[in-house]
């Protein structure tokens, strides 16, 4: 019960600090928007190619964005000196790692209906009657891509040139959810085929609990010491 | 009393006698004892390299995982290095799988690169998570969180290798199969070649490692003597 609530603890006070400023949720919102119209202007709008293309723009749009707002998660941390106050005080670093995953989990959902809603009216995508199919998605992606992203970011914090050094490290290892994310989407919005959805939830599932479990394990030797 | 990089010089060393004498074999295997191929003809031969190059690759990063476990557990530098040696090599070969694929593919397959094959696309996505493994450490100063940084890195990494695998498998099967590997079998003198390819291709792999470790821990040593060096002429 201790532990429960020093998660939530930890994750409210990120929430809160962007509450407050709503610097970074505005701002990957408006770059996550920019990504939907310049792919309207790179592939032919309304076109059948570009339809059958959209569930990976969607994608992009849900990811690029959530990979600044991972990088934002550690810089204050850094700027403002907590990370060391969190440190050196009585809380399991296993804690730390599931609170700021928390944070970064939540931001990444509320963010994601806000692109969802910009991508409906810019591919004139009828998404309502498969909507809770597209909100298990974001949920079960945000939850791999949150909790790989919680570790890197971490290390690199440390680093001079972490804007490109987290891309260059998270997106080789997410691979297996941008293609679970892309392949479920256009099954079930284009295809209307929910044959094969269940093995790429299996694989989200699979995905999400192993990478819990091992920035879980290893979180202590990234912020340790 | 030898230092822990002459120790692995000397391993190195005494590697080179039967990496020669199996390395010569391998390639008389390859190129003489196994017969040419009816409908693929000699390009075919590229085979042999390409299975010893990716089993050495695939084994270079599991002991990457495994180095980097050791090191979080012990905290001997040693275990750095060992591991950043290994995924040198590991790099290195997989880059060769990389360039030896297409050369077959492109006459065999018609194609350079066969995204459909899980196999060739497993292997492109291993090579992008090691070279980011050196732009990690590169990155980063010489020392303690270095090591911890790259041993968690190329924990996760390893880990990820069967999803990302099981990922592109489904991804593909979903979608029409243009290219499958036929499951023929091989001759039995192409078996051999194949074997002893991967035997060659082994022990190069552990001449290389220890090469590389023993030159990894004298590049600190020195370094460390350049340091006190200096302290003691100010």
């Amino acid at each position: 019960m201790r532990h429960l609530k020093l998660i939530w603890v930890l994750a409210a006070k990120d929430l809160r600090i962007e509450y407050r400023s709503r610097q970074a949720f505005l701002t990957t919102l408006f770059f996550a928007v920019l990504i939907l119209i310049v792919f309207n202007f790179a592939f032919d709008p309304g076109s059948a190619s570009t339809r059958d293309a959209s569930p990976g723009i969607l994608w992009v749009a849900l990811l690029f964005p959530g990979m600044i707002q991972l990088n934002r998660s550690f810089q204050s941390e850094m700027e403002e000196g907590t990370l060391q106050g969190i440190v050196m005080s009585p809380v399991d670093r296993g804690v730390f790692f599931l609170g700021k995953l928390l944070a970064n989990w939540l931001f990444l959902l509320a963010i994601d209906i806000f692109i969802l809603i910009a991508f409906v009216v810019f591919f004139n995508f009828a998404v309502e009657p498969r909507l809770f199919w597209v909100v298990l998605l974001m949920f079960l992606v945000g939850g791999g891509f949150s909790a790989v992203g919680t570790v890197f970011a971490a290390m690199v914090s440390n680093v001079r040139i972490r804007e490109v050094m987290l891309p260059i490290l998270l997106f080789p290892i997410i691979v297996p959810i941008i293609l679970a994310a892309v392949n479920a989407t256009r099954e079930v919005l284009i295809h209307n085929d929910f044959s094969t959805l269940g093995r790429w939830l299996q694989l989200l599932v699979a995905f999400d609990v192993i990478f819990l479990a091992a920035g879980f394990l290893v979180f202590d030797y990234v912020v340790g010491e | 009393m030898q230092s822990t990089a002459d120790r692995h010089l000397t391993f190195a060393a005494w590697l080179l006698i039967p990496l020669y004498i199996v390395g010569v074999v391998a390639l008389w295997a390859a190129f003489l004892h196994a017969p040419t191929e009816r409908v693929m003809g000699e390009v075919q031969r590229i085979f042999y390299f390409h299975v010893g190059a990716a089993w050495t690759a695939f084994f270079a990063f599991f002991i990457v995982f495994v180095a980097g476990i050791l090191y979080l557990w012990r905290r001997n530098p040693f275990w750095d290095e060992f591991g950043a040696a290994s995924a040198e090599i590991g790099v290195i070969f997989t880059t060769i799988v990389l360039t030896t694929g297409p050369i077959w593919a492109r006459p065999i397959w018609n194609t350079w690169w066969p995204w459909g094959d899980p196999r060739v696309t497993t292997t492109l996505v291993l090579w992008l998570i090691y070279v980011a493994y050196f732009i990690l450490r590169s990155t980063l100063p010489e020392g303690e969180k270095r090591a911890r940084f790259a041993a968690v890195f190329g924990i996760i990494g390893f880990i990820d290798v069967p999803i990302v695998f099981l990922s592109i498998r489904w991804w593909r099967t979903i979608h029409p199969v243009v290219i499958t590997r036929t499951g023929a079998r091989l001759e039995p003198e192409m078996f051999q070649a194949m074997m002893i390819a991967v035997v060659a291709f082994t022990f190069l792999y552990f001449a290389l490692l220890f090469l590389r470790t023993a030159m990894r821990l004298q590049n600190n040593a020195a370094e460390e003597m350049t340091h006190i060096v200096r302290e003691r002429s100010e």
